[in-house]
């Protein structure tokens, strides 16, 4: 894998040299700092220009053109990451040399059609394309409970602190969508290409200089702009008290979700000791949570911890039976203590850092990875993968209770399931 | 070893039966860093009930080859299965279908310690009384899990209606209190049945060298004995579906339908893969992405999240459908439209057959994907089909439209479910 990055002045280029794939990918991803009167729109907006375009007026018609070139595969995904919204729109087609003619030009000038002409009149989205993706997300936000899992997430950041960008629904709002028209969805669609950050990111077999004037050639944004906000989040003040919150569902499982802020972490806290440490602390199935909760104490099928380094937090979630909701606590509570008094031997860290080096090394087999390690490694000025590589060999025990003593154990949320079983 | 060269793909595909019967396939592939390797028992849920080679007939609570999967994880001496994977940061796991139960590690490190121990933790059976009662805390939260699912409910209870004796009408992990009824004898007894040499294969994919695998695995369960499988009582299924309608309630709010076609294909002469391609074609000109069907229901608005699939038994295959909608009743007359008056188009037919050509070479690239494919095809088809993209190349319009005149279009369980 050979990686170069190329400042396009509007913006950044990042090729992935590789030839383990038989497919090119290309990202194209735009990110704005996250306001939350936009997100509806914007999850609208991210659909919508998949659903037609100015030449390819239906759904059908735009299907039916990516089946055309090999099953050109187009998906757009939005997510949050720290104090931005992301929304990219992604291409993988099959190289050249499995198709006939110029397949890939053909399909680059596809995902430009969908991303720069889209169906549009007057200045205004089609209305029976815009309600249809409306009603689309009307069903998807009222299922939202069909989730536990996630929606017990999204219950637990709103608690933690509802007005954190932590706490957004990036899936959208039901009261925004009553305010949604065709016109102020054209806007903020116009408002997205002009003044978002872009980078775009193609992995795959290909020649540099060809790939770099082809993407020039169809990718033409008018503005420089560069990000001046921090992407990572800083999360309020810790509780002095911990808070606990219950929710009832008519579900036979109840779902715990615990927020624990970390605070004052340093950048190599953040980049090696405290990843190590919650990988021995949640992280798989030789976790201490995974251990002792499920293995020892039979509480539940699933337990793990999540840390997220743009949200600076832990997150803790198992699926437990409501009336072993205060044991769990009791027992997660004690297995962070445990990691706070360095309660895990040289075998835990070990075993820990060669699962991250693991990891580490094995990126270049997976192109949706590779393209996340790049991104991540650019916001956060991260150190590169060689870098990280070696000082990860080198992190020592003491580091990581150091770490540890920085997460606090905030908010636990119940979302308590109270049918009963065989229900 | 035999060599298979997968047609269009640039791979070739080794393998090997040792004496007492088990398969080995090897893919080895030039340019990945990681590799992916599971065993297989050709032994899931499908399996009720059975008559050992001692004739004694077994019937055990349901569930039990799940319970088996996770119970194999457990070590009498020394390290376990999730200890042992994390010390080379290896990654592992396993999981029951209803026709077969995979144990899988996979990984960029240690690949020869970690197939040794592969294949001794599987061949090393450890179940206590007491380990037993541990796991089905365990397991009674997993199923809780999934029945908490509205979708996973609308989809058994689908099964439900179209199955009426078939096991493929039963959850894969059984219930809470079939579960509770597990002993470690019923699962001594399905392992010795089961977990044995003629009933199992290996498959690795990605980087590794055939020869050296080949000879651990040699080394290792070469000396197993060859035993007979046992005997598995036949369930004989009709081909008319078990109920027609169905409504339930749930904790939804938008409601949603699940509708099941299913297929007599006893007397079409497509068979196997051939059978499914034809089928799988089918029903993507009707019902797929670039489907008439699917932009008439976009434009009336009653369609929201839309999966289908075929299941493919032998001599039955199932269609199904399942969908949310806020006008449920429209959305099932929509598809039943389509079943009395089948339009299919040489267009729609050509077009489709790039699109699964491409996806073939597309799916190389992907380890598992890839494995789970060729454990498909020796499950389903007890062999490998190493010149896929020739036969989707060679599949002829005429022939579906032969096809579709032998379906019985109104066999259909149709699921509806609603709001509490």
């Amino acid at each position: 894998m050979k990686y170069i990055k190329k400042d396009l002045g509007s913006y950044n280029l990042h090729l992935i040299n590789t030839d383990k794939f038989k497919t090119i990918t290309v990202k194209v991803l735009f990110h704005a700092p996250i306001k939350k009167d936009d997100i509806t729109k914007r999850s609208i907006i991210s659909n919508l220009l998949l659903q037609s375009t100015n030449k390819y007026n239906s759904r059908r018609n735009l299907t039916i053109k990516s089946e055309e070139l090999y099953s050109a595969d187009i998906n757009v995904n939005k997510q949050r990451l720290g104090n931005y919204i992301f929304t990219s729109f992604n291409l993988q087609v099959l190289e050249n040399k499995y198709t006939e003619n110029n397949n890939f030009e053909e399909a680059i000038e596809f995902l430009t059609e969908i991303l720069f002409n889209p169906d549009v009149e007057n200045k205004k989205f089609k209305k029976e394309k815009v309600d249809y993706v409306k009603q689309d997300l009307l069903v998807k936000l009222n299922s939202i409970k069909e989730t536990p899992g996630r929606y017990s997430s999204i219950r637990l950041f709103e608690t933690f602190d509802n007005k954190s960008p932590l706490s957004y629904r990036i899936m959208g709002y039901l009261d925004d969508l009553e305010k949604i028209d065709e016109k102020n969805l054209y806007e903020t669609y116009i408002d997205m290409i002009n003044n978002d950050f872009v980078d775009i990111f193609v992995v795959g077999d290909f020649d540099n200089k060809e790939m770099i004037s082809l993407i020039k050639k169809y990718f033409k944004f008018k503005k420089i702009k560069k990000p001046k906000k921090s992407y990572i989040l800083k999360n309020r003040k810790a509780r002095l008290k911990r808070l606990f919150v219950k929710e009832e569902i008519d579900n036979t499982q109840s779902n715990l979700s615990i927020a624990c802020p970390i605070y004052k972490l340093t950048k190599y806290e953040r980049d090696y000791a405290l990843v190590l440490g919650n990988l021995i602390f949640g992280g798989g199935v030789d976790s201490k949570l995974f251990r002792d909760v499920r293995e020892t104490n039979s509480l539940c099928y699933s337990i793990f911890s999540y840390y997220n380094k743009m949200d600076n937090m832990i997150i803790i979630k198992s699926g437990i039976d409501k009336i072993n909701y205060q044991k769990a606590v009791t027992l997660i509570t004690k297995k962070l203590d445990e990691m706070k008094k360095g309660k895990f031997n040289e075998d835990d860290i070990s075993s820990a850092k060669e699962e991250l080096i693991n990891y580490l090394e094995g990126l270049d087999e997976d192109e949706g990875r590779m393209i996340n390690e790049v991104l991540t490694e650019e916001i956060l000025e991260s150190d590169d993968i060689k870098t990280r590589i070696n000082t990860i060999k080198k992190v020592k025990k003491s580091d990581i209770v150091k770490a540890f003593k920085k997460v606090h154990m905030d908010t636990v949320f119940l979302l308590e399931g109270v049918l009963d079983e065989e229900n | 070893m035999k060599k298979t060269s997968l047609k269009g793909l640039d791979m070739t595909l080794y393998s090997e039966v040792l004496s007492n019967g088990l398969e080995i396939y090897m893919l080895p592939y030039a340019n990945k860093k990681n590799y992916y390797v599971t065993f297989v028992s050709k032994y899931g849920s499908d399996v009720i009930e059975y008559i050992d080679v001692t004739k004694k007939n077994h019937k055990p609570p349901l569930g039990v080859a799940h319970f088996l999967e996770h119970k194999l994880f457990e070590e009498e001496n020394g390290i376990d299965p999730f200890s042992f994977y994390a010390k080379s940061g290896t990654d592992c796991n396993a999981c029951t279908t209803y026709d077969n139960t995979q144990y899988m590690f996979w990984g960029n490190k240690n690949f020869n310690k970690n197939l040794e121990y592969l294949l001794k933790f599987v061949t090393h059976p450890y179940f206590t009384s007491e380990n037993v009662k541990k796991e089905k805390g365990i397991i009674t939260e997993e199923i809780k899990m999934y029945n908490d699912n509205p979708d996973y409910k609308l989809e058994m209870k689908l099964r439900e209606c179209l199955y009426k004796n078939h096991p493929r009408r039963i959850d894969i992990a059984g219930t809470v209190s079939e579960v509770n009824k597990i002993t470690k004898d019923d699962l001594y007894d399905c392992y010795n049945s089961f977990y044995i040499p003629s009933n199992m294969f290996i498959l690795i994919t990605g980087n590794f060298d055939p020869d050296i695998a080949l000879e651990i695995v040699r080394n290792e369960l070469d000396s197993n004995s060859n035993k007979k499988i046992p005997k598995i009582k036949e369930v004989v299924e009709p081909v008319k579906v078990n109920k027609e309608k169905e409504i339930i309630k749930a904790n939804i709010e938008i409601p949603k339908v699940a509708i099941g076609l299913k297929v007599s294909t006893k007397n079409i002469e497509l068979k196997d893969f051939d059978l499914s391609l034809y089928l799988n074609m089918l029903s993507t000109i009707l019902f797929g992405d670039s489907s008439l069907f699917k932009e008439r229901v976009r434009d009336k608005k009653i369609l929201n999240g839309f999966y289908t699939g075929w299941e493919h038994l032998d001599d039955i295959s199932t269609f199904y459908i399942t969908a949310a909608s806020i006008k449920p009743e429209e959305l099932i007359n929509e598809v039943m439209n389509e079943f009395k008056n089948v339009k299919i188009d040489e267009e729609s037919f050509n077009r489709i057959k790039k699109v699964w050509i491409a996806k073939e070479i597309r799916i190389v690239d992907d380890l598992e994907y890839m494995a789970d494919n060729i454990i498909y095809d020796i499950i389903k088809y007890d062999k490998i089909i190493s010149n896929k993209i020739d036969i989707i190349k060679s599949m002829k319009f005429k022939v579906l439209k032969d096809l579709i005149k032998k379906i019985d279009f109104n066999n259909i369980s149709i699921v509806i479910m609603n709001k509490k």
